[in-house]
Parts: C-alpha cells; sequence; structure tokens
C-alpha cells in the first residue's frame, strides 16, 4: 500500500467537507483590514498560551517565592525578559483589539438579531479576558499586584447582598494572602483558558452558523460578487495581519520590556497607584462617587453591554428611525474616554 | 425502546442525579472558606512608652498596621489605618493634621471621621483597656 493510500484509509478525511468548511463565503468588506479585527484577540490569545505555559515554568505561586521567581525570571533565565514582556504586552493587545472589535461591531449594528446571542458571547469574552489580565497582574506580587488585589476584592465586596462571599471566596478567607495568590493561579491558568476556549469556540460557531453581516458601501453597487471564499483570501489577509500584530509585539517588547517593581508590602500602600489603562475609567469613577455608586455603575454598565441587543431594539420600536442606540453608543464612548483621559492626567 | 420508555427508564437514574447534585454541594463548600470570628485580647505597650497625645504605630496579628494615640490620662484609643472604601492603607499627613489614602484620595482627620472621598465610614477603632498601666486591645481574628 502506498503511503496515501494507506493514510487515507487508516485517517479518512472527508474531502468534500474540508473543502466546503475552508470556502466560507465572506464579505467583501472583509477585506478592508479594520473589518477583520476579531481574530487579532484570538491569535493574542494563542501567544498567551505559549508565553504561558513557558512562564508557568520557573513561576512559584507562593507568597514567600512569588516575587523572587519572577525576579528570576526577569533577570537570571535566558530570555526570561522577553518572555515575559510578549506575555504582558499580547495581553494588552488582546484587550485594545477586543475593544476595537466590539465597536466595530457597535457601531455597524451587526450585534442584531439573529447575532443578539453571539454578542452577548463577546461581552463574556471580553470579560474573561480582562480577569486574565487583573489575575495575572496580581500574580506578579509586586506593590502594585498586591494593592490591585486589595483594591480588585474590595470592589467585589462591596457588591450588595452576594459581595461578602464572593470577596471571601476570591481570597480564600477575609484577607489577601496564600489562600488569594493560590486561587488567582488557578483562575489564570486552568479555569479562565477553559471558559475562554469554550467561549470562543461558541464565538466562532455562531460565526459560522450566522455568516458575516454583509454591509453595504458606497461604490459596492455595481461589484458583482459580493463575498470572496475563506481559503485562500480571506487567511491570506488574516496572515498579513498576524505577521504585522507580530512584528508589532516584538518591537513593543524589546523597546519596552516589562519592569518590575518593590515586592508587595502589605502595610504600605504606594503614594502613587495606578491600575492597568483598561481600568483608568473605572478607578476614576471610584474616585467621584461613593463606595456604592462606585461599584455599582461599573455592574450595571457591563449589565448594559451584554443585553445591549435587546435594549437597541427597544429603543428602535419606541423611537423608529431615531438612531437613539447610536447617540447613547457615542455618548458611552466618549464617556469611558474622558474618564479615562482624566485618570491618566488628573491624580 | 420507544422515546416513552427510554424517558421512564431514566427515572431510574434519579438517585445517581441526587447523589451527584450532593457532592457538587460539598465541593462547593469546600471551596468557600472557612471563618471563625474570634476575639482575641492583646497586649500592646506599656502606658509609659506612650506620653499623652503621642501616637505610635503597632503591627497587629495580621500583619496590618494600627495606631495607637493616647488621648487622656487613663484614655488610649486604637485606630485601624485601613482604609474603609477598599482597603488601601492610609497615610499620616503632619502637616494638614490627615489620614490620606492614595487609592482614591479618601481624606479622614486625627480622630478617623472622613473628611472627603469615597470612603463610607470613619476609620476603624478596637475597643482598648488599660490594666495595671498595660495597654490591650481587643482584636478581631477571622481567619479559620
Ligand atoms: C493558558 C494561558 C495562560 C497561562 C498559562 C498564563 C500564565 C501566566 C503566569 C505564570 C504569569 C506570572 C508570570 C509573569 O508575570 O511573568 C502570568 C502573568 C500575566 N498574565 Fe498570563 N497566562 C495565560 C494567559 C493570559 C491571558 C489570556 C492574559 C490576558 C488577557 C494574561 C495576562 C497576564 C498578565 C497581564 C500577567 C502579568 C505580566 C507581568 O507583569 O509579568 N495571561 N501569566
Ligand atoms: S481605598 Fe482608600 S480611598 Fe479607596
Amino acid at each position: 500500500m502506498g503511503l496515501g493510500a494507506w493514510l487515507k484509509q487508516s485517517f479518512p478525511v472527508d474531502q468534500d467537507a474540508l473543502i466546503e468548511l475552508t470556502a466560507e463565503p465572506i464579505p467583501n468588506h472583509l477585506k478592508r483590514w479594520w473589518w477583520a479585527l476579531g481574530g487579532t484577540p484570538l491569535y493574542m490569545f494563542t501567544v498567551q498560551v505559549i508565553t504561558g505555559i513557558m512562564l508557568v515554568f520557573y513561576y512559584v505561586p507562593d507568597t514567600d517565592k512569588a516575587y523572587d521567581s519572577i525576579a528570576y525570571i526577569t533577570y537570571t533565565a535566558d530570555y526570561g525578559w522577553l518572555i515575559r514582556s510578549i506575555h504582558r504586552w499580547s495581553s494588552n493587545i488582546m484587550i485594545a483589539s477586543l475593544i476595537l472589535h466590539m465597536m466595530r461591531v457597535f457601531f455597524t449594528k451587526s450585534y442584531k438579531a439573529p447575532r443578539d446571542i453571539n454578542w452577548m458571547f463577546g461581552v463574556v469574552l471580553f470579560l474573561l479576558s480582562v480577569i486574565f489580565g487583573f489575575t495575572g497582574y496580581s500574580l506578579v506580587y509586586e506593590q502594585m499586584s498586591y494593592w490591585a488585589m486589595q483594591v480588585g476584592t474590595g470592589i467585589a465586596g462591596a457588591t450588595p447582598f452576594v459581595g461578602e462571599w464572593i470577596a471571601d471566596f476570591m481570597r480564600g478567607g477575609s484577607e489577601i494572602g496564600q489562600n488569594t495568590l493560590t486561587r488567582f493561579y488557578i483562575f489564570h491558568i486552568v479555569l479562565l483558558p477553559i471558559l475562554l476556549v469554550m467561549a470562543v469556540g461558541i464565538h466562532v460557531y455562531l460565526i459560522r452558523a450566522h455568516g458575516v453581516t454583509e454591509l453595504k458601501f458606497k461604490g459596492d453597487e455595481d461589484v458583482e460578487k459580493k463575498t470572496f471564499p475563506l481559503w485562500p483570501d480571506h487567511v491570506f489577509t488574516e496572515l498579513i495581519m498576524v505577521s504585522i500584530i507580530m512584528v508589532l509585539l516584538l518591537v513593543l517588547s524589546i523597546l519596552f520590556p516589562v519592569q518590575l517593581g518593590d515586592p508587595a508590602n502589605p502595610n504600605v500602600t504606594p503614594l502613587h497607584i495606578k491600575p492597568e489603562w483598561y481600568f483608568f475609567a473605572v478607578f476614576r469613577w471610584l474616585k467621584i462617587t461613593n463606595l456604592l455608586v462606585g461599584v455599582m455603575g461599573p455592574m450595571v454598565f457591563i449589565g448594559i453591554l451584554f443585553f445591549w441587543p435587546f435594549i437597541d431594539k427597544f429603543f428602535d420600536k419606541v423611537f423608529p428611525g431615531k438612531e437613539v442606540g447610536f447617540w447613547i453608543g457615542v455618548l458611552g464612548l466618549l464617556t469611558i474616554n474622558g474618564f479615562t483621559v482624566w485618570e491618566i492626567f488628573g491624580h | 425502546m420507544d422515546r416513552r420508555d427510554a424517558l421512564k427508564n431514566m427515572l431510574a437514574f434519579i438517585p445517581l442525579g441526587g447523589a451527584f447534585a450532593g457532592i457538587t454541594a460539598m465541593g462547593f463548600r469546600f471551596i468557600t472558606p472557612k471563618k471563625r470570628d474570634v476575639t482575641r485580647r492583646i497586649f500592646t505597650m506599656h502606658l509609659d512608652e506612650l506620653p499623652i497625645n503621642a501616637s505610635r504605630q503597632i503591627t497587629d496579628l495580621r500583619g496590618k498596621d494600627l495606631v495607637l494615640v493616647r488621648t487622656g490620662e487613663r484614655e488610649v484609643k486604637a485606630m485601624s489605618t485601613v482604609c474603609t472604601h477598599l482597603g488601601c492603607t492610609v497615610y499620616w499627613q503632619k502637616d494638614n493634621q490627615e489620614f490620606y489614602c492614595p487609592c482614591h484620595a479618601g481624606r479622614f482627620d486625627k480622630d478617623g471621621n472622613v473628611v472627603a472621598g469615597p470612603p463610607p465610614r470613619p476609620l476603624e477603632t478596637y475597643h482598648t483597656e488599660i490594666e495595671d498601666d498595660n495597654v490591650f486591645i481587643y482584636f478581631k481574628d477571622a481567619e479559620g
């Protein structure tokens, strides 16, 4: 038996199904790269899995040793600084591209039925990614990590009714300590990856089931073929995007390698404390509101984002043709940007 | 086996479902941290070490700082330095006689009352007791 025949017999693949699977028609506008941002977070997640598993080779999730193990990765292990920097930068690009992707879907109203449930999975993906960032940041166990854990679990704890249970569950007790680090570690390297992979699976399945929303642009009318196939055309676009992003990731990691601050000190909050940039708006909000409003604000925001397809439908029914949803989106975006800029320059 | 029969046969697995639910509940209990409320009485310092109106910083059993202030001849106040907003530690600022929290700019006066910012409550105080010129505090230890 020839090699080819043997493979066909022992590892049968349905050729026709494969061709059908890869010939998914893609609307023409996805040739423009800014319509194809949804893939970027996924590539970044792949980078996270690979670099994350490498970091686990040296990282020790022990409150007495965690910081030293990161110091070892950063200063002693060969190329440890690079792996760590890629992991950090990739997490930032992952979240930034998710935000851009969500904005694209929002302002093209691509969340409308039948894609409403898929939008909700998108919001879940975003939340999982932010929690990924928060738990990963905490693992370093430097000053900023410790106080981010303190404030983060404090926010959870101030939620009405269920808050105390959630905060105790996150901390593994009523204080931050070894239990907290262990739990964050397990969230970061076991539970969140499983949840994220499942959610991405459903998200991509639903995209394939619905097809990408077709959008009409000026000048498109006379183009005959409105779609192009996934393979090879779209794969090619994506490959070009991946190459550009990978180069960007490397350049950022080499030029701006991630630093290591002072080790966690449970008695002294640093005078200048700031979270990661994607928490800036929330951080500023907490400064100008009382505790309950401060904590409930972001949760209500997430709730609105989650149920947005239905809220928007409701507005369309009550005020037909008024584009209320669009203007709420613009207002929301301006507010978040305003708060973020305020946090960057204010103190 | 038609669908009706199949459904009937499924009833036989109810005990299995029950056992599964029970184990799930136990697992849930297992990952929920244990808590107990124990109040301990701890010796802090001798009155001689704390002149009237002076304050001293000490560390409690959890390793968190707290401040002792002697407010009178036989009166000592013990105040936590943990911000009541979201749990950062406050700084004593001599110039304006205030505690300042760097996390969200909360401010407390020297008695721990909120002056500005988002903290919802005054700084926590501990019950104190003076016995034979020794200062004790009552401290709640919640760890299991
Ligand atoms: C299976 C996937 C992953 C594994 C095994 C993993 C593992 C780790 C480990 C061991 C650390 C501590 C070492 C260090 O800080 O350098 C870490 C840190 C971190 N992780 Fe992950 N990670 C994964 C995915 C992610 C994802 C998806 C994100 C973000 C969206 C993320 C964000 C972070 C951040 C921000 C840090 C702190 C980086 C630093 O300052 O060094 N991780 N991760
Ligand atoms: S934790 Fe002190 S002001 Fe927020």
